[in-house]
């Protein structure tokens, strides 16, 4: 198992490092590129990309994310007070 | 003016006027798609549309980009002269807005009902979906219109609601959206969450030119898209509705059905934006899509955003001055003009006729209170009624010989601003201008004006003149 891929082949996340991707699709002419997708801070990403979209180790540190810190994003728009139901 | 029934017609008219680049040779949709898209912007007033079919992946997709992203093909989009100049367009976008409001002609069905898919939906493999700008947190879809309706007025068709919002693909069927609190549809959303119930989107994607334009307009609440694009091109604006009551517009490509998610948010972004940069990553609401309708061999069609000038800045450069104008123009009729042109009005320049000194700061003052003005005019220069604001060597003649900066220019600190604009301080703040570049008139007696130079007596005729022999000369 590479530093890039979990045991499955999946690719860890390029962005946040996360175990949690999977194939989202593949392309309809076989064999061309794969798109994996994150379930922790979504990032989607093709296989024909360039590493700086594809390699934990390339991918540009301004973007990078980390999953702790991801509930402590700006919410928008907020969630209002649920109504009352009638009765 | 001109109604165009779908997307594949008004393409058909741009490739008659040679608007419409075939692309042909083999492309990979990263980088190709976002590295041909950022070049067409730079081809000027003519810049084609561009349709790409040798997609890498795919064996028959196609998509198409730039569609709005010249003057040339904005006029076709109305309907006019591919060679009519902005202020022209400008001036009859404003006479037709104000034919407010046209009709709905429902009908009931439309081509997009082709092919229908209910289960199994995979976005990633139906749709030709790209990355634009490198840090993207996905791929998204940039250009769609999302159709609601106001859960607490839910038959009342002028609430409902038409908006372009930006989409990330998340998973197979789930997608962010990205609802300021600005946006109509923020609203809505609001009231659906109130009541701990989802609400019902369509997704529009691949339409005709008006609707895209008029989702794009920063319009009242009680404004009807459709009813605005129906006096747009002159006739009653086509839909079909769907089950949930959502009126789809009838010449679009794709269809996308589902719920925004009640009291759901989930990491979205960053996106390029606007501004010409990132949006940056916040928790934003979330789409399940249930059913996609499409044509046979759908086209998708996607928008470069880069740094300005692109596509985007035509599609929010009319529709944005436009509303401004017939705002301001109802309070103070001595305005002439309101060029927003420059990245969605953060900096926009109006001309007016100048009743006493210091009228201009007055009508400076009243676009901040515009809705619009609200969250994105920041820098505001008024000029005077002979000065063409879409004509930037006169607004910088204004600017160099009629603004004495000791009286002429009013900051106001800590106003209301959109979040994208990367100036503000905090997010959301942001302190304000106006620049008069108006000449004083009494009883302001600043300055030492004399006399104004004059055009000569018959230039106009011979620069009728002149044209003509130019043509001649260029055959």
């Amino acid at each position: 198992m590479s530093a890039t891929t979990q045991g499955s082949g999946v690719p860890v996340c390029p962005r946040c490092r996360s175990n949690t991707t999977e194939v989202r699709g593949v392309s309809p002419v076989a064999g061309v590129w794969t798109v994996y997708g994150c379930d922790t801070c979504f990032y989607t990403w093709r296989s024909t990309e360039g590493e700086q979209n594809t390699n934990p180790d390339k991918y540009p540190e301004v973007f990078r994310l980390k999953p702790e810190n991801l509930p402590k994003l700006q919410v928008a728009p907020r969630i209002p007070p649920l109504q009352p139901k009638a009765q | 003016m001109r109604a165009y029934q779908d997307f594949r017609e008004f393409l058909s008219v741009l490739e008659q006027q040679k608007q419409l680049l075939r692309i042909t040779d083999p492309i990979k949709l990263e980088p190709d798609m976002a590295a041909a898209s950022a070049a067409a912007t730079k081809l000027g007033n003519r810049s084609p549309a561009l349709m790409f079919n040798n997609i890498a992946g795919y064996q028959n997709a196609q998509i198409v980009t730039n569609v709005h992203g010249s003057w040339a093909n904005h006029a076709l989009a109305l309907g006019m002269d591919p060679e009519t100049g902005v202020r022209d367009q400008f001036l009859e976008f404003v006479r037709r807005y104000r034919m407010f409001p046209g009709q709905l002609e429902r009908v009931t069905s439309a081509p997009w009902q082709e092919v229908v898919i209910d289960k199994d939906i995979n976005l990633f493999e139906i749709l030709p979906l790209f990355r634009w700008n490198q840090g993207d947190g996905g791929f998204f879809i940039d250009k769609p219109c999302v159709i609601s309706r106001d859960p607490d007025d839910w038959n009342n068709d002028d609430v409902e609601n038409v908006g372009v919002y930006r989409l990330q693909v998340k998973d197979k069927n789930h997608l962010g959206i990205q609802t300021v609190p600005q946006h109509d549809i923020a609203l809505q959303l609001a009231h659906a969450e109130a009541r701990g119930e989802d609400l019902p989107v369509a997704i529009a994607l691949g339409n005709e030119p008006i609707i895209t334009l008029m989702g794009a307009t920063p319009m009242l609440y009680t404004q009807l898209e459709y009813k605005m694009a129906a006096v747009m091109q002159g006739q009653p604006y086509r839909v079909v509705q769907n089950a949930k009551g959502l009126d789809i517009p009838y010449g679009s490509e794709v269809v996308l059905e589902g719920r925004i998610l009640a009291r759901k948010r989930q990491p979205e972004g960053p996106f390029g934006e606007f501004p010409g940069y990132y949006s940056g990553c916040h928790q934003y609401p979330l789409i399940e899509i249930d059913r996609m309708l499409h044509r046979k061999d759908p086209i998708y069609e996607s928008v470069y955003v880069g740094r300005p000038w692109t596509e985007l800045d035509y599609l929010q450069a009319l529709t944005t001055s436009a509303p401004i104008f017939d705002q301001i123009n109802a309070t103070f009729p001595e305005v002439q003009a309101v060029n927003a042109l420059y990245t969605h009005g953060l900096v926009l320049i109006v001309s007016t006729k100048v009743r006493y000194g210091g009228f201009a700061k007055a009508v400076g003052l009243r676009v901040l209170s515009t809705p619009h003005g609200l969250g994105y005019a920041k820098v505001i220069i008024v000029v005077d009624a002979d000065v063409d604001p879409f004509d930037l060597n006169q607004v910088m003649w204004a600017m160099s010989v009629r603004v004495n900066p000791a009286g002429d220019v009013l900051m106001m600190p800590n106003l209301a601003e959109n979040l994208l604009d990367p100036a503000c301080q905090p997010s959301g703040m942001v302190t304000k201008m106006i620049i008069d570049a108006t000449m004083p008139v009494p009883p302001d007696t600043r300055g030492d004006y004399g006399e104004i130079l004059e055009t000569p007596m018959g230039t106009d005729t011979w620069l009728q003149k002149l044209e003509a022999l130019t043509k001649e000369l260029q055959k």
